[in-house]
C-alpha cells in the first residue's frame, strides 16, 4: 500500500465531512487564538510592571484556567457529534475488509492533520489579534501605555502543550471507542429505535418546587448582605430546578398537550409535538446546559458591564469627597484640633487649597431591630440588623450651622430606608424622636447602601457617653469606638490630588509615633477617591474584560452546541420528513415544521434563561449595591442590551442552521 | 368509467449536466377502470417504479399526460399538488413508511390532520376502517411494537382514511412474510369488492395472481396484459409465470413490439 494512502484518505474524509468538520476546525482556531491571547495578557510585561496589577494578573491566570478547561471539555463535546456521525462510515471501511489498526491510521492522520492545521491557524490569528484585545483591554482598565507589537513565547508553549494534550486525548478516546464498537453497530451508529419517553412527574414536581424556591429567595431577599449568602443556594435551586424540569417537566408538558385532542390534532403542532417528545428525551439535558451556560454568560456579561459603566457613580458613593480622613478614639482621648491642624498643613504645604471640609465626632454600630426596639446583636447576623449613627447636637451646629433645641433623651433623627419610629428603646432605654430631618450632612458610610442607617441627633456628650459605655458593655471586645472624621475636597488635578493624599496620609500616620493619643487601626485611614479611582478602574477594567472574553468564548460554544446537534437531528429526521411528503405534506409544510421545530430548540433554552434573569434581577442587584452599585437602572439596560445582542447572535446561527437543516431533509 | 387514464408516457432520465441519457419510460398507454385491481409486473430497470411515481405525481414526465377522474395531474402546480395528492391518493409503500414518533392511530390520522379535519371527524372515519382491517385492539401502540403484517395494516388503513380514488401500492408484500402477505392480499381483495380501485406495482407473482388485469412493463413500454376473467387465482398464478417466462427467454432488446 502506499505511503500516502492513509493521509489521502483522512483529507478526504475531512472534506466529505465539511459540514461537520469546519465547524469543529474553526471552533478549534478560535479556542485556540483565544486560549493564546489570554496567555499573552497575562504574560505582558507592560501591563503586569503596571501599579495594582498583581490583582489583574491574578484574574486573567484564573481566566486562562477556566478557559483552558473549558477549552478540554468543549472539544471533547464536539469531537462526540463528529464521530457519532462517522461511526457508519467507518463501519463501513471496516465491513470492506480494513481491520481496525487500518481505521485507527485513518483516524491518526485526521487529528493529525486538523491538530496541526488548527494550532497553526490558531496561533496565527492569536499573534495578529493579541495587539488588537490588549489594546481594548489597556482602554477597559485606563491604562496609558504604549506597546509595541510582540509575540508570547510563552503564549505559544502553553498553547502547543495544551492543545496538543487535547488532540491526545481526543485521539485516544476515539479509538478507544473504535476499538469496542463492533462493525454493525458502527453501520447502523446512532439510530437506533427509541421508545417513546415515559412521563417523570414526581421529577417534574421536584424540579418545579426547587425552581420556584430559588425564585422565592430570589425575589423576597432584602438585605444585601443575607443576598451575598442566600445567592449561591439560589442559584443551586435554580440549577437542579432547570436540569428536571427539562427533562420531565418538557415531557410532562408536551405529553399533556398531546392529550388535549383538539389542540394536538392540528397541523402545525401534530408534527411538532410529536417531534419534540422524543427530541427532548435526548436533548434535555443538553438543553438545560445551553440554558445554565447561557444565564451564566449573561450575568457575567451585564455584571462586569453594569460594574464598569458604573464605576464612575460608585466611585462618587463610596468615596463622596477627594481626602478622608478617619480616626478612632478607641478608649483614648484624642486631639481632634492637633490633628485637624495638621491635615491642614500637609495640604497647604503641597499647595492645595480646601475647596470645601467637614468634620466631625460620631459613633455608630450595627443593633439587631425587633418591635420597636433595638437590641444588641451577635456577629455575623444580619438579617434585621441596622446601623445606628450618634451625633451631639454641638457637632450637628459645627456642621451645619443651625441651632437645634433638645433636651435628655430628645432626638433628630434621618433615616435612608426604614424611618424611625416616634420613640424607640436602645438598650432598655427609651428615646424620643422629636423631629425627622429631611437630610443629614454626613452621608459617607459606605454601610447605608447595604442596610437600614438611622442618623441620630443627641441632645448632648452625657447622653453619647452614657450609650457608648452600653453599647462598650453590650459588646465586649467587638465594641466600636468613636471615630472623628475629616472630609475635604481640594483643588488640583488627579495626580496632585493623590500626591495631596498621600501627604496628608503621611502626616497624620507620623502622629501614632509622636503622640500615643491617635491609636491606629484598620479603623484609621486616609481615602483618596483619585487613587481609589485607579483602582476601581483597573479592577471593574479587569473584571469586564474577562468577562466580555469569556462570554463571548462561552456564546460561541453555545451557538455551535447547538448547531451540532440541530444538525446531527436532521440526519435523524430525515427520514420522517420523506414519509410525510409521500403522505401528502407540501414543500412549505415542511419547512414551516423545521422552522417551528427549531426555532424552539434554540430558543427555548434562551427564553428559559432570560426569565433566571428576570427572576435574578433583584438579587443581583442587591449583590451589586456590595460592589457599591446602586445604579438600577444601569444593571436593567446592560442586561437587555446584552441579552439583545445574546439574542442577535443566536438569532443568526438559528438562520444559517435551519437553512441546513431544511437542505439535509428537504 | 375510466379513473385514470396514462396516454403515451415517456421519461427521459438526463444526468446533471445533460451528458448521459436513460429512457425510463418510452411509449406508456393504458387506463384503469373504477373500482378495477390492476398489478403492473415487471423486471427491475423495467421502468415499474418510475411509472408508479408518476402516476403519484412524485415525478413529472417528459412527455404524454396522466389523467385522473379526466384531470390531468401532470399540469396541476407545485402548491397544490401536496393536497391533491392526499385528497386523491392512498399510498402503500413496501417499508410501510410508518413515522416511529407517532402511534398506529395518528399514523393513520397524518394525512387527515394534514388536511385540517378535526379530532372528531378523524374518530368517526377510523372505525369502520380499523374493524375491517382488524386492527382496533392496537390502534394505541407504536409502529416498533406490533408486526410487519400489523403495520402494513395500519399503513393500508392510512391510504384508505381519506377516501381516496385510487389506492396506489408500491411492492406491498415485499417486506411480509408468507403468512402475512396472504392476509393482506385477501385485504385488498376484500377493499376492492367494496369498490376501491387499486393500482399495484410488484414483482410477485403470488401478489399479482389476485388482481383483476394484469400489465406486463418491458424496457419502457407495456409489453402484454392479461384479465383474470374467471380464471381462479391458481389459473391465473400460472397463466402470469407462463407470461414471465416468455418475457424473460424473448429478446425484444431493441424494439418492444410483439
Amino acid at each position: 500500500m502506499n505511503n500516502l494512502f492513509f493521509p489521502k484518505l483522512a483529507v478526504n474524509t475531512i472534506k466529505k465531512n465539511g459540514k461537520f468538520y469546519f465547524p469543529y476546525i474553526l471552533t478549534c482556531i478560535g479556542t485556540i487564538a483565544m486560549f493564546y491571547i489570554m496567555c499573552f495578557i497575562e504574560s505582558n510585561e507592560g501591563i503586569n510592571k503596571m501599579p495594582g496589577a498583581d490583582s489583574l494578573e491574578q484574574m486573567m491566570e484564573l481566566g486562562t484556567i477556566v478557559i483552558a478547561i473549558f477549552a478540554a471539555i468543549f472539544l471533547f463535546y464536539t469531537n462526540s457529534f463528529l464521530i457519532k456521525r462517522r461511526k457508519k462510515e467507518l463501519g463501513l471501511y471496516n465491513i470492506l475488509g480494513m481491520e481496525k489498526q487500518h481505521i485507527a491510521k485513518i483516524l491518526f492522520y485526521e487529528t493529525i492533520i486538523v491538530g496541526i492545521f488548527s494550532i497553526i491557524t490558531g496561533l496565527l490569528f492569536g499573534i495578529l489579534f493579541s495587539k488588537l484585545i490588549l489594546l481594548i483591554y489597556t482602554k477597559f482598565l485606563s491604562f496609558k501605555v504604549t506597546f509595541g507589537f510582540s509575540v508570547s513565547v510563552y503564549g505559544i508553549k502553553s498553547s502547543l502543550f495544551l492543545f496538543s494534550a487535547i488532540f491526545l486525548l481526543i485521539l485516544l478516546s476515539n479509538l478507544f471507542q473504535i476499538k469496542l464498537a463492533k462493525p454493525i453497530e458502527l453501520l447502523k451508529g446512532g439510530s437506533v429505535g427509541e421508545k417513546e419517553p415515559k412521563t417523570k412527574l414526581i421529577t417534574a414536581i421536584i424540579g418545579t418546587i426547587c425552581l420556584a424556591l430559588g425564585y422565592y429567595i430570589a425575589i423576597t431577599t432584602e438585605s444585601p448582605l443575607s443576598a451575598l449568602s442566600l445567592f449561591f443556594v439560589a442559584v443551586i435551586l435554580v440549577i437542579i430546578g432547570t436540569y428536571l424540569l427539562f427533562n420531565a417537566g418538557s415531557i410532562a408538558l408536551l405529553k399533556s398537550l398531546k392529550k388535549n385532542k383538539n389542540y394536538y390534532y392540528q397541523t402545525k403542532h401534530f408534527t411538532s409535538i410529536s417531534g419534540m417528545i422524543y427530541r427532548m428525551k435526548q436533548n434535555a439535558t443538553g438543553l438545560a446546559n445551553i440554558c445554565i451556560l447561557s444565564t451564566m454568560v449573561l450575568v457575567m456579561v451585564t455584571g462586569t458591564m453594569s460594574l464598569y459603566i458604573g464605576a464612575e457613580d460608585a466611585l462618587k458613593n463610596r468615596y463622596p469627597y477627594d481626602i478622608t480622613v478617619r480616626k478612632s478614639f478607641q478608649d483614648k482621648s484624642i486631639d481632634r484640633d492637633k490633628l485637624l491642624q495638621s491635615v491642614l498643613d500637609a495640604i497647604s504645604s503641597q499647595g492645595r487649597s480646601i475647596k470645601k471640609i467637614n468634620d466631625y465626632k460620631y459613633l455608630s454600630f450595627s443593633v439587631s431591630y425587633d418591635n420597636g426596639q433595638f437590641i444588641a446583636n451577635s456577629q455575623n447576623q444580619y438579617g434585621n440588623s441596622e446601623v445606628l449613627t450618634f451625633i451631639t447636637a454641638d457637632e450637628y451646629t459645627h456642621l451645619t450651622g443651625k441651632t437645634i433645641d433638645i433636651t435628655g433623651n430628645e432626638v433628630l433623627a434621618c433615616s435612608n430606608k426604614r424611618e424611625l419610629d416616634n420613640t424607640f428603646s436602645l438598650f432598655d432605654k427609651t428615646y424620643t424622636v422629636s423631629d425627622k430631618l429631611e437630610s443629614f450632612p454626613m452621608t459617607s458610610d459606605f454601610a447605608m447602601f447595604l442596610m437600614n442607617v438611622h442618623f441620630v441627633v443627641l441632645s448632648n456628650d452625657v447622653v453619647l457617653s452614657q450609650i457608648l459605655n452600653e453599647q462598650l458593655e453590650a459588646y465586649g471586645d467587638h465594641a466600636s469606638w468613636p471615630n472623628y472624621e475629616v472630609s475635604i475636597d481640594i483643588d488640583g488635578t488627579d495626580d496632585e490630588k493623590i500626591a495631596c493624599a498621600q501627604a496628608v496620609d503621611n502626616a497624620t500616620r507620623d502622629k501614632v509615633k509622636d503622640d500615643n493619643s491617635i491609636g491606629y487601626r484598620y479603623v484609621n485611614y486616609t481615602h483618596s477617591r483619585q487613587m481609589r479611582a485607579k483602582q476601581f478602574y483597573t479592577l471593574y477594567g479587569g473584571f469586564l474584560f474577562l468577562g466580555l472574553f469569556l462570554g463571548t468564548l462561552f456564546m460561541m460554544a453555545t451557538a455551535l452546541i447547538i448547531y451540532y446537534k440541530q444538525i446531527s437531528e436532521g440526519y435523524d429526521d430525515k427520514e420522517r420528513f420523506e414519509i410525510m411528503q409521500k403522505v401528502g405534506m407540501s414543500h412549505d409544510e415542511i419547512k414551516a415544521t423545521v422552522r417551528s421545530q427549531v426555532l424552539k430548540v434554540f430558543f427555548i433554552p434562551i427564553i428559559a434563561a432570560a426569565i433566571h434573569i428576570a427572576a435574578a434581577f433583584k438579587m443581583i442587584t442587591k449583590l451589586l449595591a456590595v460592589m457599591n452599585l446602586t445604579n438600577v437602572p444601569l444593571f436593567f439596560w446592560c442586561t437587555l442590551v446584552t441579552l439583545l445582542v445574546f439574542a442577535a447572535v443566536y438569532g443568526e446561527v438559528y438562520t444559517l442552521t435551519a437553512k441546513i437543516y431544511y437542505k439535509i431533509v428537504g | 368509467m375510466e379513473i385514470l387514464n396514462v396516454n403515451n408516457l415517456k421519461k427521459v432520465y438526463s444526468s446533471r449536466f445533460g451528458g448521459n441519457h436513460v429512457l425510463a419510460l418510452k411509449n406508456v398507454s393504458f387506463s384503469v377502470e373504477k373500482g378495477e385491481y390492476v398489478a403492473i409486473m415487471g423486471e427491475s430497470g423495467s421502468g415499474k417504479t418510475t411509472l408508479l411515481n408518476i402516476i403519484a405525481s412524485l415525478d413529472k414526465p417528459t412527455s404524454g399526460e396522466v389523467l385522473l377522474n379526466g384531470k390531468s395531474i401532470v399540469s396541476i402546480k407545485e402548491k397544490e399538488i401536496s393536497s391533491f395528492r392526499r385528497n386523491n391518493l392512498g399510498f402503500v409503500f413496501q417499508d410501510f413508511n410508518l413515522l416511529d414518533t407517532f402511534s398506529l392511530q395518528d399514523n393513520i390520522f397524518l394525512p387527515l390532520v394534514l388536511s385540517g379535519k378535526s379530532y372528531n371527524e378523524m374518530s368517526t372515519c377510523l372505525k369502520p376502517i380499523a374493524t375491517k382491517l382488524g386492527i382496533s385492539n392496537i390502534i394505541s401502540k407504536y409502529p416498533y411494537e406490533v408486526s410487519g403484517g400489523e403495520k402494513q395494516r395500519a399503513a393500508v388503513a392510512r391510504a384508505l382514511i381519506t377516501n381516496p380514488k385510487l389506492i396506489l401500492a408500491d411492492e406491498p408484500t415485499g417486506a411480509l412474510d408468507s403468512h402475512s402477505t396472504d392476509g393482506l392480499l385477501r385485504m385488498f381483495n376484500e377493499i376492492n369488492n367494496d369498490g376501491q380501485t387499486i393500482l399495484m406495482v410488484t414483482h410477485s407473482v403470488q401478489a399479482a395472481s389476485r388482481a383483476k388485469r394484469v400489465l406486463f412493463i418491458k424496457d419502457g413500454e407495456v409489453f402484454h396484459q392479461i384479465y383474470r376473467a374467471n380464471r381462479s387465482h391458481e389459473e391465473m398464478f400460472a397463466k402470469i409465470s407462463d407470461t414471465l417466462t416468455i418475457l424473460a427467454t424473448k429478446d425484444t432488446r431493441g424494439d418492444g413490439h410483439e
